[in-house]
């Protein structure tokens, strides 16, 4: 079986490595041999969102050239597969060299949950937790992407685990990059509605696909001092360790 | 109407404190989407419906120009006056001097979205025409002289004390009640007063065939119908845009539509005008003017981006699944179109550098993208305006960014460039932030992310970020089995 | 240049984008019912909206059914249409011998008495229906000098009078029929769905805002040699 490059957002890079290293642990468990290119930084999708398409685009070009002759990339993080997938392309379309290289590329990557559900056919990593889970359905990984079914096959069969259902579980927690920063009073009533639906599920611990969203709705709770856990997908599949409370770093 | 888009932040601010807004805006919209779905499924196949409606209006906005032709030709050829308006003036002048010839005093209104962007009502009024909107809720918003909260449900967040104020105020009715049903009664007898002696109607236009040149209508309440029966003179007033190519089409879309606006099959009443009335009816108008109003839309057809806005049929689905609309209501769109609807049509017509916050108010999240019957990518509409913004098209007015931003993106840029200095600035950033934080977390930013500090806290940069790790990963026996 | 042609010179300017083919759509439910199913449905979908329908087997019944609806309105006077369905039941004398007063659009000499008479005198409107749309409910109506506007808007209540040949199952039937098939277009056609109705005060619903607060529709089978 041929490698798998790992693509770790700048996200899960400065504030969030245990996502990359806990994805890192769940594909070796699975006998998957995993290259991580040194050489990348970030997607670009930043500054796309702020309108500097120019230095997104100088952005994409770098990543096809670190990333172009990887055969299978996966990344823990939807909205920065969803950024190679759908706006590469569209921002290169004037480039007769990058623009094929782009849509070429867009066939070889993968979120996490897709690659383990779909491409390798599994649903059991071998994961335990003794608990209810809820899950938070990220907006570029379910209407971008279109992954709803396969981060829950993987948590239906993560071992003593009891999947319960999440209110407005489709509905945006408020992150949205720069948004939640902008335009800070309406995100955080977003964020708080996500926190209710959560109290409310009655779940012990809130999954995401979504390092963007993790942070959000973590440094929510780690402000407002409420005590319940959230964590990424990968940090559920890969094993206790990656369970703490607090600190990852 | 006032044009107050850039004082987005100030009114939604205000809004997301209003409690009464805020539990409308938390059981309406929501109540509606819910209905929205439900009936959807009386579709064998509701992603082809959607598919379909789509792909109509797809083709409606390919082939706009012969479809117009079409539709005036048909139009005229059974009896109705088709009329051309570049801009608000003209549309303004045309309508007047229609009302005018006919001496009316008073003309009664049904819901046109497109008279409220050039501010007809204004106009009438300052020519001592008076102008009296029919639709409930607009007659209510108008009398209050305020915008629409809701595009379907206008004034559907105000107290009904302050409605029986109102009308008790204006003359509308005598007894005291706040009954929502009694306030309804008071307002149609007055209303019904003005249909039975109005000369002149004014209705909006939902859908204009070109194939037999008929204009539709939906409505609940009969006010437009009204306006269709009662006087002599009936003008409709469109954009371009509007047109539809088959009445097979009309169909089709008016289901699309009604499911999406109001969780309904189809609305109480649904009008198909194919010119005047025949000589020998007794009521139905005997002149139709069909008058047609650019005021901005054949410059966005220009753009092949945002050509799509045109789609748009003003259902409002997308409001009631916005996030940020139901948060903040309508008022701080701050003109006739609010919502994700607002926000991607408002910046083309009044101009990227007043629009500020419309386009970048939003998470793109992509549920109004998804729900959307016409087919519109309102988030990838959005990402083109703040890059339009950011250059400083001329076209659309983006007016460039602060040079603080731009030197913040080009620092940034060179840091995403180079693995060394990327490494470097996280290393001088973990430096700094390590003074501030406790147990790996920070509280405040200081001058940096101060709107995230306000109710989040956020990690610092790892001890080791991943890429330290992997490189002491390498070669170590961590993981291997 | 005339705003006509500097708007549709806007338009033309740019090179018209090739059209994707339309996705196909799987016919829709109610073409396969049967008459007497197409009839239980719209039934079942007048019902919901709160248009009350009564099923009767023959325009005699139909016309005690009529008396039955104005007697329990306390309605004593009504203006009808003069359409084929109306005709037949001869409301003139029916009215006389109930002291039910029945006017006709042509008892008036011009849109002012008429308009009189719907806004501020009759109590009831009652016409007959050119299709009746059973995925919906919906009452289509076809306006001309037998089928004047405002007698199924104006009065506080509309009543009609519905053969079950007129029933078909979707929109497209009543379009096709009253759009294509050669004839004049009509000037005005309408789809009438249950009673009026808004909600946009605190969100309260109410029927009959400026339409007809309530819906009567008696659907009869009619005999041969009747409409």
């Amino acid at each position: 079986m041929s490698k798998v490059s790992l693509f770790i957002p700048c996200l899960v890079d400065t504030f969030v490595p245990s996502i990359g290293l806990a994805t890192y642990t769940i594909l070796n468990r699975l006998g998957i041999e995993t290259v991580y290119r040194e050489e990348q930084t970030c997607c670009g999708q930043p500054a796309l969102n702020a309108g500097y398409r120019h230095h997104a685009t100088e952005a994409a070009r770098r990543f096809i050239s670190i990333f172009g002759d990887d055969e299978v990339i996966i990344s823990p993080a939807g909205s920065c597969v969803y950024m190679v997938k759908r706006h590469y392309p569209d921002l290169l379309r004037e480039d007769p060299h990058w623009y094929p290289r782009a849509i070429d590329l867009a066939t070889r990557i993968y979120e996490l949950s897709q690659y383990l559900v779909d491409v390798l056919g599994v649903t059991d990593v071998g994961a335990r937790y003794e608990g209810k889970i809820t899950y938070h359905e990220s907006c570029h990984i379910l209407r971008g992407l279109g992954i709803s079914q396969q981060p829950k096959k993987l948590l239906s069969a993560i071992s003593g685990a009891e999947v319960v259902p999440l209110f407005a579980a489709e509905m945006c927690c408020g992150f949205g990059g720069e948004f939640a920063e902008r335009y800070h009073y309406i995100s955080e009533e977003m964020v708080k509605d996500k926190v209710n639906n959560f109290v409310a599920s009655g779940a012990d611990v809130l999954v995401t696909c979504e390092p963007g969203c993790y942070l959000n709705i973590k440094g929510y709770l780690h402000r407002q001092k409420i005590e319940k856990a959230v964590v990424h997908l990968a940090h559920l599949l890969a094993g206790p360790e990656f369970l703490r409370g607090e600190n990852e770093n | 109407m006032k044009i107050r888009t850039e004082e987005f932040n100030t009114i939604a601010k205000k809004e997301i404190t209003n409690a009464y807004a805020r539990a409308f805006l938390g059981l309406l919209p929501p109540i509606i989407a819910m209905r929205r779905v439900q009936v959807m499924g009386s579709f064998p196949d509701p992603d082809g419906a959607m598919a379909l409606s789509r792909a109509i209006r797809g083709e409606s906005v390919a082939r706009l120009p012969d479809l117009l032709e079409a539709f005036e030709q048909n139009a005229t050829q059974n009896g109705a006056k088709v009329l051309w308006a570049r801009d608000a003036k003209e549309a303004k002048d045309i309508i007047l001097s229609l009302i005018q010839e006919r001496q009316a005093t008073f003309v009664t209104k049904g819901k046109s979205m497109v008279t409220e962007e050039i501010g007809l009502n204004e106009a009438l009024a300052q020519a001592q025409i008076k102008p009296i909107e029919t639709d409930l809720g607009e007659f209510i918003a108008q009398q209050l002289n305020r915008p629409p909260f809701h595009i379907v449900g206008p004034a559907i967040n105000v107290p009904v004390e302050e409605i029986r104020d109102l009308f008790l105020n204006q003359g509308i009715m005598k007894e005291d009640t706040t009954d929502p049903v009694q306030l309804g009664y008071a307002a149609r007898l007055f209303l019904r007063d003005k249909f039975h002696h109005i000369k002149v109607g004014l209705t909006g236009v939902n859908m204009a065939v070109a194939e037999t040149g008929t204009i539709i209508n939906v409505e609940n309440e009969g006010n437009i119908r009204f306006n269709k029966s009662s006087p002599q003179t009936q003008i409709s007033i469109m954009t371009p845009e509007k047109v539809v190519p088959t009445m097979e089409d009309a169909m089709h879309l008016a289901r699309l539509l009604c499911r999406s606006c109001t969780g309904q099959k189809i609305s109480a009443y649904v009008t198909m005008d194919t010119g005047p009335k025949k000589a020998d009816e007794i009521d139905g108008p005997e002149e139709l003017f069909i008058v047609i109003v650019d005021n901005g839309r054949s410059k966005i057809y220009e753009d092949p981006q945002t050509r799509e806005v045109l789609r748009c049929i003003r259902c409002g689905a997308c409001l009631n699944t916005c996030p940020v609309y139901t948060k903040i209501g309508g008022y701080p769109y701050g003109w006739a179109y609010s919502g994700p609807m607002g926000q991607i049509l408002n910046p083309l017509l009044l101009g990227l550098a007043r629009t500020q916050d419309l386009y970048r108010a939003c998470s793109l999240c992509g549920t109004c993208k998804t729900i959307c019957p016409a087919g519109i990518d309102h988030p990838a509409l959005f990402l083109y305006y703040r890059a339009l913004d950011v250059k400083g098209d001329e076209k659309f007015r983006g007016m460039k960014r602060p040079w603080q931003e731009r030197m913040m993106f080009y620092l940034w840029s060179r840091a995403v460039a180079s693995k060394n200095l990327w490494q470097l600035s996280l290393k001088l950033g973990r430096r700094l932030m390590k003074r501030k934080a406790m147990n790996g977390w920070l509280s405040d930013g200081g001058k940096l992310l101060p709107g995230w500090f306000k109710e989040r806290d956020f990690p610092t940069i790892s001890d080791q970020t991943f890429r330290e790790k992997w490189q002491a990963l390498k070669g170590g026996t961590y993981g291997r089995p | 240049m005339d705003a006509r042609e500097e708007i549709l010179g806007r338009l033309r300017r740019v090179p018209a984008p090739t059209l994707e083919p339309r996705p196909q759509l799987p016919p829709l439910p109610e073409l396969a019912l049967s008459r007497e199913a197409l009839l239980e449905r719209l039934m079942d979908e007048l019902t919901k909206l709160e248009a009350v329908p009564h099923r009767v087997a023959s325009m005699g019944e139909a016309k005690e059914k009529l008396g039955e609806i104005l007697t329990g309105e306390g309605i004593t006077k009504v203006i009808i249409s003069t359409d084929e369905v109306v005709s037949a039941f001869d409301l003139i004398a029916w009215g006389k011998e109930r002291g039910i007063s029945v006017y006709l659009p042509s008892h008036f000499p011009d849109r002012e008495a008429f308009k009189r008479a719907v806004f501020e005198e009759v109590e009831a409107g009652i016409t007959g229906a050119d299709f009746a749309v059973a995925e919906s409910g919906t009452l289509g109506i076809i306006h001309d000098r037998h089928q004047p506007r405002l007698i199924s808007l104006a009065p506080l209540v509309h009543i009609a009078l519905l053969p079950t040949s007129r029933v078909v199952p979707v929109y497209e039937s009543a379009i096709s029929a009253v759009f294509k098939r050669g004839k004049e277009i009509p000037s005005q056609f309408t789809f009438i769905t249950g009673p009026s109705m808004t909600a946009d005060i605190k969100a309260t619903p109410f029927k009959g805002m400026h339409g007809p607060r309530r819906l009567y529709v008696i659907i009869y089978d009619a005999q041969e040699g009747e409409k």
